[in-house]
């Protein structure tokens, strides 16, 4: 546990986050049971196209289907480069679809060909907007009225977001931060750069804005209750992706949870099916029994999320009920849908090892001793597999037990607390020791400059270990260590 | 005789007599070249001079007489009979006015009797040479790192430990400012083997770090050396590489890794010690690596017995990646004697029983052991509580501190902030 808490900061730029894309990239699911007209209908703006893109990648069986949904849709946008590269994708799928099938003949019929009209009508029409809200902001600024000036900002944003720009887009949201002139309208601009903060994966940025939002002065005091709710939960929505992308399990379950089923409209993001999922997971893999309990199954607004993924629902009960062998089944059954999230996929493995590893600890909370076979066979696996799995649990600390490898059965560790108090006293005495005859060593040596350096002779530290006068002389005339 | 020689007789005589020290050292600075020329009269000099009363001069005649020797071998045999009777003899107070010459005499000394192969009969006389020479029982002088190669190279090891066991707290003023760092360096690589030959890692390592942690602007070889050994033992006690220091120096970070990494292959590959081999060999660490892979074993199989009470000798073979269950029953039991696990075979079915410390902390040793370490850590406070108390009355320190202040009060609001921008 600690050494995930240690390596968590490194993890949060955006970076590694690149990685485990790339890294997930190669999968191909084959047989999803999705939906995708459903699917794609939950979504708006950038979440649809980023979407159909991500099944596209991986899911051969509806590559087509997505390709092309996602070229109409993107049609009644300005995003002329991405319109062609989906072509692009296209023409590549339809050609590795191979010739034989009757996808051909079925494609020839409706695959949309490449309207170069469209692109040059669409182009010049982007340009004339674009010119025309650039000067609409010029003359706002010559007469600097605050609130003009602000709404040219986000509509210069919006535009540019309908022709995918993503990062000046970003640009424009953010500079209408210095015309904001009421808490609403700084709320206003934090939801659009989380929003593009989002499609751009820039989780940090994401977090940032929405405490800023959060820690607005009158916040609370938005007039209507309702929107207030509806911002809230747009506000947590967005967070609990920020925090789980970067890992942070636990804390991105506790933000979907804060969500209202009532005002949950973010098409732009996700979707209420998806809060339901990933906060789900989140917290199957990260709460203990009783926040389990309080948090998810009793809690009034999430039951109703759960309701809209009745599968997922099961999945907990039975978890929650201790019917792991259904419970495990259930989750591997959902697997390929899940994967075909772009949010949820990098993390799926390593939420599915959680919830597991959750589980068996709970089994064997109750027991002083178990037996194995009957624990494996309540697992879905071998013996000598569940040994292993075991053993990887009691030397991260997670299980207090032993095993009985000859007998098979797993015993209960009783720690005596006085032993170990002890134990950990006596290393703790002996590092403060060390450590503090340490400090006063290099006290003492820069007192006395001691410090490896060039003498007599020029060559440069650049060198690298430069042979100073105090270097070639090491192995002397001896090196052998009595050993 | 030669008329400067004479003089230079003369000054030590009188300066010695009168007491004045300091200007004797400035003489004697100065007259290096007057007693390098008149090497064939510097035994009569010698004959002149009291080794107790005319400490300073006797040291000055000695270091020129014996540095000068390299081609003649004529007067090498007296050499030794020669510095011993002066560490014997010399006053101390005296010699401690020019610890650079006196260390320099002990260096000679040292080379001598490592070219002449008779390195333990220079350990003794380094002992005594060190205590007269320090001020306290924890300084540092750089003729502790001549004690240690001289301990090393005659095997001869327990000498060495009373310093080595003591904490330094001080240095001597012949290592530091403008002197390089060689003997400093080399005093806790030497340290280091000499810890680690008596198989005591912890400290091995702790010397080890001191190595590589001391600042620096170039890397030197004795620290390549260090950081390779340090890794070794680091594999030995924890069984894995310790990050260095934060405050370790940047270069040291930068240049060490990559050229040590046949080392830090150890930890990710099993066949990392046949593949570097050569390399282990050259760098005359082999017998460590063999340790390093055998530690490897032994710490999977204490970590077995955290998972495991019962487990046979097969399983443990196969999951310790051992060769079959007669090599695993063999480290069990060597382990087993040594106490590092507590365990019982079972040679019937073959069964190993992992049993759990009898140690139960409720002895009087342990109440001992207890009350020992805690008068250390006191202690080791109290000196850092002092130390803190000398900064605070260091005359630089309270000028600096006060001094900001007083430009403060008057100054308006402005002009303190470039106060603290300087």
């Amino acid at each position: 546990m600690f050494e995930m808490n240690t390596a968590e900061p490194m993890q949060v730029d955006v970076p590694p986050e690149d990685n485990e894309n790339n890294e997930t990239e190669c999968y191909v699911v084959e047989n999803p049971t999705l939906d995708l007209e459903t699917y794609a209908a939950s979504y708006t703006g950038f979440a649809k196209l980023y979407r159909l893109m991500f099944v596209a990648d991986h899911c051969p069986s509806l590559r087509l289907e997505a390709l092309k949904m996602a070229i109409s849709y993107v049609m009644t946008t300005y995003n002329v480069s991405l319109y062609q590269t989906l072509h692009k994708k296209l023409a590549e799928a339809v050609a590795s679809a191979g010739l034989p099938d009757v996808a051909v003949q079925m494609g020839s019929q409706d695959i949309p060909v490449l309207d170069s009209m469209w692109i040059e009508s669409k182009t010049k029409k982007a340009a004339i907007k674009l010119e025309k809200l650039d000067t609409d902001l010029k003359n706002y600024k010559t007469n600097s009225i605050k609130e003009s000036i602000r709404r040219g900002h986000d509509d210069l944003g919006d535009h540019y977001l309908d022709c995918g720009d993503l990062t000046s887009a970003l640009k424009c949201y953010s500079r209408a931060r210095d015309y904001c002139t009421s808490g609403k309208h700084i709320i206003m601009m934090c939801l659009n750069v989380v929003k593009v903060s989002v499609y751009l994966q820039n989780w940090a940025h994401v977090l940032n804005y929405v405490s800023k939002a959060e820690g607005t002065p009158d916040f609370n005091e938005v007039p209507g209750k309702d929107s207030n709710q509806s911002i809230l939960t747009r506000l947590k929505c967005a967070a609990g992706l920020a925090e789980l992308a970067t890992k942070k399990y636990k804390s991105a379950a506790k933000h979907f949870l804060a969500a209202s089923i009532d005002h949950c409209d973010y098409p732009e993001l996700l979707s209420s099916n998806n809060v339901a999922i990933y906060g789900g997971l989140c917290a199957l893999a990260t709460f203990d029994r009783s926040e389990l309990q309080k948090q998810v199954i009793v809690s009034s607004s999430f039951k109703l999320f759960l309701e809209l993924e009745p599968q997922l629902r099961d999945i907990i009960f039975k978890f929650y009920e201790s019917k792991y062998a259904s419970c495990l089944r259930l989750l591997d059954e959902i697997r390929d849908n899940l994967m075909l999230d772009m949010y949820l996929a990098p993390h799926l493995n390593s939420l599915y090892m959680q919830i597991r590893n959750r589980a068996l600890i709970q089994y064997f909370s109750p027991y002083l001793s178990a037996d194995m076979r009957l624990m494996a066979a309540a697992f879905n696996r071998t013996v000598n597999a569940l040994e292993d799995e075991l053993m990887l649990l009691i030397l991260d600390g997670q299980i207090q037990a032993r095993i009985d490898s000859h007998n098979k059965i797993l015993y209960a560790k009783d720690v005596d607390q006085r032993s170990t108090t002890f134990e950990r006293s006596l290393a703790m005495g002996k590092e403060y020791q060390r450590r503090t005859s340490m400090l006063i060593l290099r006290a003492a040596m820069l007192k006395n400059q001691i410090h490896v350096k060039n003498v007599g002779r020029d060559t440069g530290p650049q060198s690298g270990e430069a042979p100073g006068s105090s270097t070639s002389l090491t192995p002397r005339t001896f090196d052998t260590v009595p050993l | 005789m030669a008329s400067p020689l004479e003089q230079f007789v003369d000054n030590v005589r009188t300066m010695s007599a009168s007491g004045s020290f300091r200007e004797l050292c400035e003489v004697i600075g100065k007259s290096d070249e007057v007693l390098q020329r008149n090497t064939a009269h510097l035994s009569t000099v010698l004959e002149t001079l009291d080794i107790q009363q005319h400490s300073l001069g006797v040291l000055a005649v000695l270091v020129a007489k014996f540095s000068l020797q390299q081609g003649a071998d004529v007067d090498k045999s007296t050499m030794f009979k020669q510095i011993h009777d002066f560490i014997t003899n010399c006053n101390g107070e005296q010699v401690r006015f020019s610890p650079e010459l006196y260390a320099e005499l002990c260096h000679q000394l040292t080379n001598y009797l490592v070219e002449i192969k008779q390195p333990i009969r220079g350990i003794e006389i380094l002992k005594k040479a060190i205590r007269k020479i320090q001020l306290f029982d924890s300084q540092l002088t750089s003729i502790h790192a001549d004690l240690c190669q001289l301990c090393l190279l005659s095997k001869c090891l327990k000498p060495a430990l009373e310093f080595l066991d003591t904490d330094v707290t001080g240095i001597g003023s012949e290592l530091g400012g403008n002197n390089d760092s060689k003997h400093f360096l080399l005093y806790y690589y030497y340290g280091g083997m000499i810890y680690t030959a008596m198989k005591n890692y912890d400290r091995a390592l702790y010397f080890f770090e001191v190595v590589v942690t001391v600042p620096a602007m170039v890397v030197s070889h004795i620290m390549l050396e260090a950081y390779k050994k340090y890794i070794l033992v680091s594999f030995i006690l924890h069984g894995k590489i310790l990050p260095m220091p934060k405050y370790a120096s940047q270069v040291v970070c930068r240049f060490l890794k990559p050229l040590s990494a046949a080392y830090h292959e150890l930890a990710t590959s099993q066949h990392a010690a046949i593949k570097h081999r050569d390399t282990f060999i050259r760098d005359k660490n082999m017998g460590l690596v063999n340790q390093v892979l055998s530690s490897m074993y032994k710490k999977n199989i204490q970590r077995l017995t955290k998972t495991f009470l019962t487990l046979s000798l097969s399983d443990v073979a196969a999951r310790v990646q051992l060769t079959g269950p007669s090599q695993a029953e063999s480290y069990i039991l060597n382990m087993i004697e040594e106490g590092e696990i507590y365990a019982m075979i079972n040679q019937k079915d073959g069964m190993v029983v992992f049993l759990d410390s009898p140690e139960k902390y409720a002895s009087p040793e342990t109440l001992c052991v207890l009350e020992q370490q805690m008068a250390a850590c006191t202690k080791l406070h109290q000196y850092i509580q002092e130390m803190d108390e000398q900064i605070q009355v260091n005359p630089q320190y309270i000028k600096k501190s006060v001094g900001s202040h007083d430009e403060d009060i008057p100054a308006t609001s402005q002009n303190s902030k470039t106060t603290y921008s300087m």
